[in-house]
């Protein structure tokens, strides 16, 4: 969509947080993303972009989806993966993030995946690296190539995001996702409303983005295009923020009876692991409104394309 | 031997003096004020320089014993002559903690050998600062502990807190006590609010500090136990002292010079060397400090002084040490708040000579005939760029690297000697 007398390119060196993408930028990585996704269904191999690239995944937290969309994207594209589970690396053995950093950095990788259990980890990676850094999600600060993934899963299942009512319900307080996915939608005009037991509702969620914060279900999904759940980590339920498991599923498991509140076409999403029975009922997971499993092949998608962006850019 | 500093502007908040003149010094001591007669050895011309009383700082930590790699007793003292600080309250929670007479001794004496300014200890409150058993107060007050504290850490159980405090007052003691209810927000690594929940960070909410402030008040009113309140980081906080005060009690209030300066926005991009504890919280509550400060409701501005190296602070923001080197710094925090009109020159100085001279008991402080001629020469509107590189303490954590600042020390003296020159 070649515009005369204007020209976009994609400058960003990292993908540390939504909050350092434009619209523009939002929109440029979808795009390319849709192109990826489409010439998997129609099972075409594409162009090698990242040949003689050596991309390093290094989770430090427990992950299976992520590191193997990530892992899947890099090798569709024709690098080479070299993927380090943390129980592996020297981390255990008392070495500082800043010194792994510096010893991955010396082995040349065009681009360094990384999720850490601390916000802000993987920028303070990235500040010693020469390579393109990608967060896989750092703490509870942000996970972008999911909220990437999940505005373009929403983008192709409506058509759209600008005036779409979204409603995310879960553990907003912990939740990288909502983070990412909030300021993402937001930016391509959708109205988000957050949801969530008071424990777990953050303050001033209106700065990411969210139109209104609620504690009541029934009120947030009222009239809503898109239901997102997000997973409740089950140890949150002993007491602690929550009293029960049955007591959380009574007021904000999403139930074909409270689906009824919701847009008669609305889409229903979890960013997965789900806990099925907890957050959501299973009928409704595995529905014809579900695009959970979509989600996770808009991953792979978007992670192509982020890695497409972000290659050739170590200094 | 007789010094004359001439040609100054003489600055006492003791006295309220702010005017040109000289001063003598005789032997280490204040000997003449104003229009000097006598005669001296040496002269100095002070070229229309600041001459005011060296500043006491009731809050600095060091890593000495137990930590030297952070902060010995003589680097600080480096770091101190620089920044015009020239007499320190060392805090006790040092390796081992500094309970008993031993230590308070061995503290003051390696004070007096290593380093150039005056080092007084501050005793454990507690034995081990475990918040269990009372430290030996009345034993180390005799050997020169000039109050006595739990440190970071507030004993936890407020009966072992009435019981100690009530026993402090019969001895007379001072105790110093950090207002916080540790409970809540123990994972807390920022001010809580919406900035600590954008970036996925624990908070440490304002009610730890009230929750905390109004038992502290509370035991201090019910056993008499003069208290200094430890850093507020609050408005409602400076409120419910001066509440207190209206009820008798003999309640103390400091703040840390970079709170004067910080707001929780400071934290931006995850800067380590602004995570301290209490943090820095909301542009009102900075705001309300700095008004408290020119109301005189302030009794104590500290530098907080807490070094810590960069294998402590090169981490994620939840992993790193809470602490900020500040011993360079606070002269300067609080002439920026001169230069922008907020505080007059002698209501700048007051909390950081006379006023903490007067809660522990100290002759130095003030220009007075007789007093120790601890004393600095600065000039108050030179500008200056902050840089880590360049600061004196073994570790550089200054949350003050990168700023411009204003006014700087020239010249310090402690009993009259010349120990720092720039």
């Amino acid at each position: 969509m070649a515009i005369p007398g204007y020209s976009y390119e994609f400058k960003h060196t990292h993908l540390l947080s939504i909050e350092d993408l434009s619209r523009l930028d939002i929109e440029h990585i979808l795009d390319l993303a849709e192109e990826f996704a489409e010439a998997t269904r129609r099972k075409e191999r594409p162009e090698p972009h990242l040949k003689n690239n050596t991309v390093i995944n290094l989770f430090f937290e427990n992950s299976t989806r992520t590191m193997s969309s990530f892992e899947i994207a890099a090798k569709r594209l024709g690098a080479d993966v070299v993927t380090m589970p943390v129980a592996q690396s020297s981390v255990k053995k008392g070495e500082t993030l800043i010194d792994t950093a510096m010893t991955l950095n010396a082995m040349a990788p065009d681009a360094i995946v990384i999720r850490h259990s601390a916000s802000g980890g993987v920028k303070l990676l990235s500040r010693k690296v020469d390579c393109a850094v990608i967060n896989a999600g750092d703490g509870t600060h942000q996970h972008p190539t999911q909220g990437l993934l999940d505005t373009l899963t929403i983008r192709r299942a409506k058509g759209r995001i600008e005036g779409l009512k979204v409603t995310i319900c879960g553990d907003i307080l912990h939740s990288r996702v909502a983070r990412s996915t909030t300021m993402a939608l937001h930016m391509l005009g959708a109205e988000v409303t957050l949801c969530g037991p008071a424990t777990l509702m953050p303050k001033g969620t209106d700065t990411w983005g969210a139109a209104r914060a609620l504690n009541d279900f029934d009120t947030a999904i009222d009239g809503a295009d898109v239901v997102m759940m997000l997973r409740l980590q089950l140890e949150r339920m002993n007491g602690a923020y929550l009293p029960s498991q049955r007591e959380y599923f009574r007021s904000f498991g999403l139930t074909a009876e409270r689906l009824k509140r919701a847009a008669s076409d609305a889409t229903i999403m979890h960013p997965g692991p789900m806990n099925r029975g907890v957050e959501i009922e299973s009928a409704i997971a595995d529905g014809d409104q579900s695009v959970i499993t979509e989600q996770v092949e808009m991953g792979v998608a978007v992670r192509e394309a982020v890695l497409k962006l972000l290659s050739g850019r170590r200094t | 031997m007789k010094t004359l500093i001439r040609n100054a502007r003489l600055l006492c908040p003791a006295n309220g003096w702010d005017e040109e003149g000289a001063l003598l010094v005789e032997d280490g001591v204040i000997a003449e004020i104003g229009k000097v007669s006598g005669k001296a050895d040496e002269t100095i011309d002070a070229d229309g320089l600041c001459l005011a009383p060296g500043l006491i700082d009731l809050r600095v930590k060091i890593g000495e014993p137990g930590a030297e790699q952070k902060e010995t007793l003589a680097t600080a003292s480096r770091a101190a002559v620089s920044g015009g600080v020239t007499s320190m309250v060392v805090m006790p929670d040092t390796n081992p903690v500094i309970d008993d007479v031993a230590l308070v001794q061995f503290i003051a004496n390696r004070g007096r050998e290593t380093s150039d300014v005056r080092i007084y200890p501050a005793g454990a409150l507690t034995k081990g600062l475990k918040g269990e058993a009372m430290a030996e107060i009345g034993l180390m007050s005799d050997s020169g502990a000039v109050f006595f504290t739990n440190g970071d850490l507030p004993v936890a159980d407020p009966s072992v807190l009435r019981r100690t405090m009530g026993y402090a007052a019969s001895c007379g003691a001072l105790v110093a006590s950090r207002a916080d209810e540790h409970s809540l927000g123990k994972n807390g690594v920022m001010n809580a609010g919406a900035l600590a929940a954008r970036m996925g960070l624990s908070g440490l909410p304002r009610e730890a500090e009230w929750i905390g402030l109004a038992r502290d008040l509370l035991i201090a009113e019910a056993t008499k136990c003069p208290l200094i309140i430890d850093q507020i980081s609050t408005a409602r906080s400076m409120e419910m002292i001066k509440a207190a005060r209206t009820r008798g009690v003999k309640a103390y209030a400091s703040v840390a010079a970079h709170h004067l300066f910080f707001n929780d926005l400071d934290v931006g991009d995850y800067l380590t060397y602004c995570k301290v504890n209490p943090p820095f919280r909301a542009e009102e509550d900075r705001q309300a400090l700095i008004e408290a400060l020119a109301h005189g409701d302030i009794d104590a501005v500290v530098s907080a002084h807490d070094p810590q190296p960069p294998e402590e602070k090169r981490l994620p923001f939840a992993e790193a040490s809470f602490g900020a080197a500040g011993l360079e710094t606070v002269l300067s925090a609080l002439l920026v708040l001169v230069q922008d009109e907020r505080l007059s020159m002698l209501d700048a100085l007051r909390p950081v000579t006379t006023s903490p001279a007067d809660i522990i008991g100290l002759p130095q402080g003030r220009l007075a005939e007789g007093a120790p001629a601890d004393l600095i020469l600065f000039d108050p509107e030179k500008p200056w760029l902050c840089e880590r590189e360049h600061l004196r303490s073994r570790s550089v954590n200054s949350p003050f690297d990168g700023r411009r600042m204003v006014g700087q020390v020239m010249q310090t003296f402690v009993g009259g000697k010349n120990v720092f020159a720039r």
